[in-house]
């Protein structure tokens, strides 16, 4: 096996201290301001990468993130495993029977929150492909992708909002949680057949990677669900806990991952999906779900989050223009969407406001989503600075937006 | 509390159990009996009935038996709302050579559709059940309040020496994940906050209901709350489960198993569906 040069293993563990310590400090600051962590370290990001450090101290940015090509590739791996990962509990997140159990208003208030944000994503670059610099061959596809980013939303940042408000167990808290999990679910299935369609160095053609894609969708959330379920109650019987459940479901959503990747879809495509039938597993202890939740959302989230500064200027990318549009688009969509379905399920017009500001927080996810996109040459910089900086605005907005929607007016009765 | 009682026989070895234990509670609930038969009516069966019912039902004067043809579950369905019947009770089935209990497809129907609540019993006893140790279900739902109100109810009439009263806290992992972002003292007190939570939603139920003479203990799970209940269950070899129906299934419901089959599947121990 290859080994990293003495040099190299210096400035890798330079590169992570640096990276994981600005996390840590910006997250925390973050939080002072009642802001979700990711918030702080993807400025933590961008103030490491050649956006700051890069114009205020070329040199040390030179060293620390350009001298050693080798070191780089080692740190791309680690930053690969955790978009991995953090797909892995994005789909642990999804609780099915959580969905069902809400009834008509979540799936409603889900559908019409994804809807509307995607038909919205997918015509504005269709009828005006000129504005966002796209080709004719492309404009389909583009489009298709817009729609998608509009209509994800980011359910750790939500519960996070609605634990702090103390809305996380009532009614509009549960319909808004098993709606942003219905549109990961269904945004993530889309987005795999957009990338299926881009023809990725794939060992298929279009119609088998698609065929293929679909059937171990079903697999994943039916047959094994049921083998999942049938193997976890002899791993927490007969082997270490937590270590048995640990490293088993981690190689196995390696495993998944390795899987759609070689199909010629994304690797987080099979982490997803294998989150979504382990978390819906009977037999995954909470306490478990909680061990993995931790070390992914402390170790590896800030490391992905710091390497999105890094690899892109968000100075020199950055259109005031586009990043408008884009938020207008996204507010609009989503708001306009989440909050009719909820007003249509019955819920007063402030309410149902509050429930689409509550949608509306993109995240990582949207982030994820737009780094794809750009390593797949479907966007380019300035389209993905503009989603991210959507991602956070929307993120930031959300709690406040919600409060002041759901502030009574002196007088009001409950 | 429940007036008029509904047993569906199918002249199984099991029948005159099932007589018996009917019988046991119209004599606690000091109701009227109605026996339903889905089938032809022959001399034969109707001798075997009386014989079994001049053993356990002698001294029964308000009791009527209903010899229907049809299909099974929407006969008895059909008959238990034009007799008026309060609760029904059936017999489940068990696994051959296995130590456990499911509901076929007739009982699954019946408890799904009917309006009525419904007994199901996993091994009916000549020398009838207690229910000494009895859990209900207390997760947040809307028919919970109900479910409480009529099991301690059920309880007092039956005499049972203990209720368990279970209640989940939803996303446990989850909620305690997001939790993590905060100081060491923030996440121990959203952990106690998350318990003490379910806790005070049993207990402000409780408030309003008269409790005397049980012996409650409320308790707090984390998971998926019909999986909780079956374990919980199991563990303390309950002798009775008591919860509410989920209403409106629909289409949807039957390609993804709601919390309701997984208990219907695998029955932990006598079941009462509260509707």
């Amino acid at each position: 096996m290859e080994s990293l040069a003495h040099q190299d293993v210096i400035n890798l563990l330079l590169k992570l201290a640096t990276m994981l310590l600005l996390a840590r400090i910006f997250a925390e600051v973050a939080q002072k301001l009642k802001q979700p962590a990711v918030v702080g370290e993807i400025l933590a990001g961008i103030i490491l990468g050649p956006t700051v450090l890069g114009m205020v101290g070329p040199e040390f940015f030179e060293f620390l993130f350009k001298s050693s090509p080798s070191a780089n590739l080692a740190l791309d791996g680690i930053v690969q495993m955790a978009v991995i990962l953090l797909l892995f509990i994005a789909g642990l997140e999804v609780e099915l029977h959580l969905v069902w159990s809400q009834g008509k208003s979540a799936v409603s208030i889900s559908i019409l929150g994804l809807v509307v944000p995607f038909i919205f994503g997918f015509l504005a670059p269709y009828y005006f492909p000129e504005f966002f610099g796209i080709t004719e061959d492309k404009k389909l596809l583009f489009s298709l992708f817009m729609g998608t980013a509009m209509s994800i939303t980011a359910l750790p940042v939500v519960a996070r909002i609605l634990m702090d408000m103390n809305l996380f167990k009532t009614k509009m808290g549960m319909v808004i949680v098993a709606g942003a999990m219905v549109n990961d679910l269904i945004g993530w299935l889309i987005f795999s057949v957009i990338l299926s369609f881009m023809g990725k160095a794939g060992n298929f053609s279009l119609v088998n990677t698609f065929g293929i894609t679909l059937l171990f969708t079903v697999f994943m959330l039916t047959l094994g669900k049921g083998l999942l379920n049938k193997v976890l109650p002899w791993t927490n019987k007969k082997l270490a806990w937590p270590g048995g459940v640990l490293s088993l479901s981690m190689a196995f959503c390696f495993l998944a991952a390795a899987f759609t990747e070689w199909l010629g879809i994304h690797a987080i495509f099979g982490a997803f999906l294998f989150g979504v039938a382990l978390g819906d597993s009977d037999h995954l202890s909470e306490k478990a779900k909680e061990i993995i939740h931790q070390f992914i959302n402390n170790i590896f989230a800030p490391l992905f989050f710091v390497s999105i500064g890094l690899k892109i200027n968000f100075f020199t990318n950055f259109d005031l223009g586009l990043v408008l549009i884009i938020l207008v688009i996204s507010f609009a969509g989503k708001i306009i969407g989440s909050g009719y379905g909820a007003l249509r399920s019955g819920y007063s017009p402030k309410d149902a406001l509050a429930v689409g500001f509550g949608m509306n927080a993109r995240g990582a996810m949207e982030i994820i989503l737009g780094l794809i996109a750009l390593e797949n040459g479907l966007i380019d910089e300035k389209l993905f600075v503009a989603l991210v900086v959507m991602a956070l605005v929307t993120s930031m907005s959300a709690a406040p937006l919600m409060k002041w929607a759901l502030k009574k007016k002196p007088g009001e009765a409950d | 509390m429940y007036q008029k009682l509904a047993l569906a026989i199918a002249f199984s070895p099991r029948m005159e159990a099932l007589i018996a234990e009917a019988r046991k509670l119209i004599s606690i609930f000091e109701g009227e009996l109605v026996l339903i038969h889905v089938g032809t009516k022959t001399p034969e069966l109707e001798a075997q009935l009386a014989e079994v019912l001049s053993r356990h039902c002698g001294d029964l004067h308000r009791i009527k038996t209903i010899w229907k043809e049809g299909k099974p579950a929407k006969t008895i369905l059909k008959t238990c709302a034009e007799e008026g019947v309060d609760l029904l009770v059936l017999g489940a089935l068990k696994k051959e050579g296995l130590l456990t209990y499911y509901l076929g497809s007739v009982a699954r129907k019946v408890i799904r559709k009917a309006t009525c609540s419904v007994l199901t019993l996993i091994d009916p006893k000549i020398t009838t059940t207690h229910f000494s140790k009895v859990v209900i279900n207390g997760t947040e739902l809307e028919i919970t309040p109900r479910v409480i109100a009529r099991g301690l109810k059920f309880c007092q009439a039956e005499q049972s020496s203990q209720v368990h009263i279970l209640n989940e806290i939803k996303l446990y992992g989850f909620q305690m994940a997001t939790a993590g972002e905060g100081t060491e003292t923030e996440v121990a007190n959203t952990r106690r906050k998350l318990v003490q939570d379910e806790i005070q939603y049993v207990q402000d139920i409780l408030d309003k209901l008269d409790q005397t003479g049980l012996k409650i203990n409320i308790k707090v799970t984390a998971g998926k709350w019909a999986v909780e209940l079956v374990r919980y269950s199991e563990s303390i070899e309950a002798d009775l489960l008591i919860m509410g129906d989920e209403q409106g299934l629909s289409f949807i419901d039957r390609l993804f198993p709601h919390d309701l089959e997984g208990i219907l599947e695998e029955l932990p121990c006598n079941l009462l569906i509260v509707k």
